[in-house]
């Protein structure tokens, strides 16, 4: 007795997933990306000195994530450019409770009187803090749609539909200067991209890395800012 | 039933129970040593017998129920704190009799509420943590001059710490919220500092009225 070949062999479906997995990761998933720099005062660092990445307070509504902040502090002080990075625990923690989500300053009017409270501005010369940067925003989903459905069988399973989403990265960090206890200014960042799913059998994500793109474009502009000095005119 | 049936339906009992049940415990909220002048003031404390070990139980309507464990963390807390901001602190025990002691005041902490909300409550990936603190505070003669009720709240995201975790470090962030708010504002609430070296203090026949500051809606506000 003869067994009947399948129509669509298993290698045949493997080739084709590869296939479409190659065709996938060559156009990848696109993000467009806007940056903006609002420079208040003069920046630049000494040698010892450092930043330090703080959350906006909780209590004011923010919700930016520990993901992001713990990115921007790593991106920040990556590289040969990469700048002194404070943990930020270790900051608050010395700082207890001058730095907590209830008690941080709110903005730059309140620095004076905080630096004037017995030990603040020597704990913060001692951890070599010159800069606190305040990140506000999130990620969101912002549009989606489409259909996948997937089913599996004692033959083998498979998907078939195509799925898309779209994140908005939106975060602002602002650069506060503890040594002339003043606003040294904001940077924005604006990243929105589009993930697709599109599945014939095998499902391809076209995945557009939102976040971890506004982390870094954040970074690197945030250490530009700092390190640059406007040249005069 | 056989004798492995029972066992075996025993631990799938016990397992179908375990599985719907978390439970999360702070042993000690790590207080970092407060960055404050101490006031030259000589307290005693009095703590309630739930500071030794306090535990919330808590079912989130028709999903798992919640074990949180503070242990003796508000009792080590207090201390902490206390100890930063007081010159002089002596620990009194329920039945002292603290009249005797020579002390400027006696403050007498406790716990009205713990709260909490999970994500599928809030429908956002936070956990959050609400605890409503009080502070009785009386002078040397055993006269109460302050009541002053204390709300404080921390928030950790799931997606950084796993779930028990991240309800540990939000109950751990209301602790230092606490530490926070008493430190900016128990002496503007209550007074405490008046009753420095008030050697005149004398057991009065009308109770003066106690100072009740409305301070709740500063972590309510935050709900």
């Amino acid at each position: 007795m003869m067994l009947d070949k399948p129509a669509i062999s298993y290698s045949y479906l493997l080739l084709r997933g590869s296939f479409l997995a190659l065709i996938s990761l060559s156009l990848g998933a696109c993000v467009t990306a806007s940056i903006e720099r609002d420079r208040a005062g003069v920046t630049g660092l000494e040698e010892g000195e450092g930043v330090v990445i703080m959350a906006k307070s909780y209590h004011l509504g923010n919700e930016t994530e520990n993901k992001f902040i713990n990115c921007v502090g790593a991106a920040i002080g990556r590289g040969r450019d990469g700048l002194r990075v404070v943990p930020n625990q270790e900051f608050v923690d010395a700082l207890f409770p001058w730095f907590e989500p209830r008690t941080a300053p709110a903005d730059t009017k309140g620095l004076p009187d905080l630096m004037m409270r017995p030990g603040v501005a020597e704990m913060i010369k001692e951890k070599g803090v010159r800069y606190v940067i305040w990140l506000d925003g999130t990620t969101d989903r912002v549009a989606g749609g489409g259909s996948m459905s997937c089913a599996a069988g004692p033959g083998g399973g498979g998907c078939f539909g195509f799925a898309w989403w779209t994140n908005d990265a939106k975060y602002e960090a602002s650069v506060w200067d503890l040594a002339g206890l003043e606003d040294s200014g904001t940077v924005t960042a604006d990243y929105t991209g589009t993930s697709f799913v599109p599945a014939i059998i095998v499902p391809i994500p076209l995945i557009a890395r939102t976040q971890s793109k506004a982390c870094k474009g954040l970074a690197d502009q945030l250490k530009l800012f700092i390190i640059d000095e406007p040249k005069p005119i | 039933m056989s004798g492995w049936q029972e066992t075996f339906f025993v631990a799938l009992l016990i397992a179908a129970v375990s599985a719907c049940s978390t439970q999360v415990s702070v042993r000690d909220p790590r207080i970092p040593d407060p960055l404050i002048t101490a006031m030259p003031l000589s307290v005693g404390v009095r703590y309630p017998q739930s500071f030794d070990h306090f535990v919330h139980e808590e079912q989130v309507i028709g999903k798992e129920k919640w074990q949180i464990d503070l242990g003796a963390s508000n009792k080590i807390l207090f201390d902490k704190l206390f100890n930063a901001m007081f010159t002089d602190v002596t620990l009194i025990a329920e039945s002292e009799d603290a009249a005797t002691l020579g002390l400027d005041a006696i403050i007498e902490p406790s716990i009205d509420a713990f709260e909490f909300s999970v994500p599928e409550q809030s429908q956002t990936d936070s956990f959050a943590v609400w605890i409503r603190y009080r502070i009785k505070i009386f002078d040397r003669n055993g006269t109460q001059i302050a009541n002053w009720p204390i709300s404080a709240y921390g928030k950790s995201q799931t997606s950084t710490f796993g779930g028990d975790e991240a309800l540990r470090r939000a109950a751990v962030l209301a602790m230092r919220d606490a530490a926070a708010l008493i430190i900016m504002q128990m002496d503007k609430s209550t007074g405490i500092s008046k009753l420095i070296n008030n050697d005149n203090a004398m057991p009065t026949t009308a109770a003066p009225a106690v100072q009740q500051t409305a301070v709740e809606e500063q972590g309510d506000d935050a709900r």
